[in-house]
């Protein structure tokens, strides 16, 4: 199998991110108002995370941190440059780690899981990937060099 | 420099970035084991048995619980009172355990002020912390650090503490809410007294087998309470 094109790539992660900010501002949406995500499943998992101590640093909302986070790897997805490739593996490389972090927040300290929380994890992940391999497979390589086959 | 060796550089620095960020996710999560539990930068104790004790289930108001749970038992307390917090420690997370989380019964603390000035203050503090969801949070919390009974322990930085403690989000929001909820605080304690109620914790329940509102008074154990709580439903 070949290695994945970077224009693939930069479409595959422009996806994920844009699914991305759809999911970190509907949770930043939905708790604007002193409310929460809807489990889709029913259950009050997303509101006692919403509720919890955990969902705002410095009194802001991590969702908008997550939308923040989406915007520049969306943005890194627009250009085939080391700038780009580097920029956007170190926004997922820290969304990704602090994503970990906040599971492990749901599941050991608030003891309750908001989907919504691990959709967006699950996201991270796949542009951490997706980012990863773009890096190692056309780091250092000439702005606009054509897909590597 | 070649396309070789700024690949190599950033390669580099990529793995370094990675080692980074995972030793500060470690960081993040050891410092997580070992603080009080909430998040927060207070100094309260057992603020992670609270959370443990109440993490998962619903709060609306004051009401801990399923709000659709058909039995309500009904909390008549005074944040100030050394039994109320007794109960709070020792019965009512059984309680909690066996019928709340299992969406059997809700419980509705309201305040019932007899000890001084400072319980209506506390009590307006709890109401407000409430209106975010952290009414039971922060009744538990002010419970398990409660101090000695009208001795000024009340002020705002304690139970500034208590609300950031149990996880109130707009602080600003609380602080400003917490001034006008004193006549409800007054209007809870009237209607104690209406049922006859004298003391603190005194408890009732509603359910479809009560007929109304059926008053328990001070149960002495938590069997009490949920074969209370059983025959109401």
């Amino acid at each position: 199998m070949s290695f994945p094109g970077e224009g693939n790539l930069q479409r595959a992660i422009a996806f994920a991110a844009a699914l991305g900010v759809g999911v970190a501002a509907y949770i930043a949406i939905s708790e604007s108002g002193g409310g929460s995500p809807v489990c889709l499943a029913g259950g009050s998992g997303c509101r006692t995370v919403a509720e919890s101590s955990y969902s705002h640093v410095a009194g802001v909302n991590i969702a908008v941190f997550g939308i923040v986070g989406y915007l520049l790897l969306l943005a890194s997805a627009f250009f085939a440059n080391d700038t780009a490739r580097f920029g956007g593996f170190l926004v997922a490389l820290g969304g990704f780690g602090y994503s970990i972090y906040l599971t492990y927040i749901e599941i050991f300290k608030i003891e309750a899981i908001c989907q919504w929380c691990v959709g967006s994890a699950i996201l991270m992940a796949i542009l951490f990937g997706l980012s990863a391999a773009r890096l190692i497979g056309y780091g250092g390589a000439a702005e606009g060099l054509p897909d590597r086959a | 420099m070649t396309d070789s060796e700024r690949r190599t550089r950033l390669l580099r620095m990529a793995a370094g970035a990675a080692f980074l960020a995972l030793a500060v996710v470690l960081v993040l999560i050891v410092i997580s084991t070992s603080s009080s539990g909430d998040g927060g930068d207070t100094k309260l104790e057992d603020a992670k048995a609270v959370d443990q004790l109440l993490a998962g289930t619903p709060q609306h108001e004051m009401t801990l619980g399923d709000p659709k749970a058909q039995v309500e038992l009904i909390e008549f307390g005074d944040l100030q009172c050394p039994l109320c917090a007794a109960y709070s420690k020792e019965i009512l997370p059984a309680i909690v355990e066996s019928q709340v989380k299992k969406g059997d019964a809700k419980i509705d603390f309201r305040n019932f002020t007899i000890i001084g000035p400072e319980s209506v203050t506390a009590g307006a503090a709890a109401l407000a912390a409430g209106k975010q969801g952290r009414g039971w949070t922060f009744v538990d919390l002010f419970y398990r650090n409660q101090g000695g009974e009208n001795s000024g322990y009340v002020d705002d930085a304690f139970l500034e503490a208590v609300a950031k403690g149990a996880g109130v989000k707009n602080l600003a929001r609380w602080n400003s809410e917490r001034a006008n909820l004193t006549a409800k605080v007054e209007a809870t304690s009237q209607e104690a007294q209406n049922l006859g109620f004298g003391g603190t914790p005194s408890f009732a329940v509603k359910g479809p087998e009560t007929n109304g509102i059926k008053l328990l008074g001070t149960p002495q154990s938590a069997e009490e309470l949920e074969a209370a709580i059983e025959d109401a439903g």
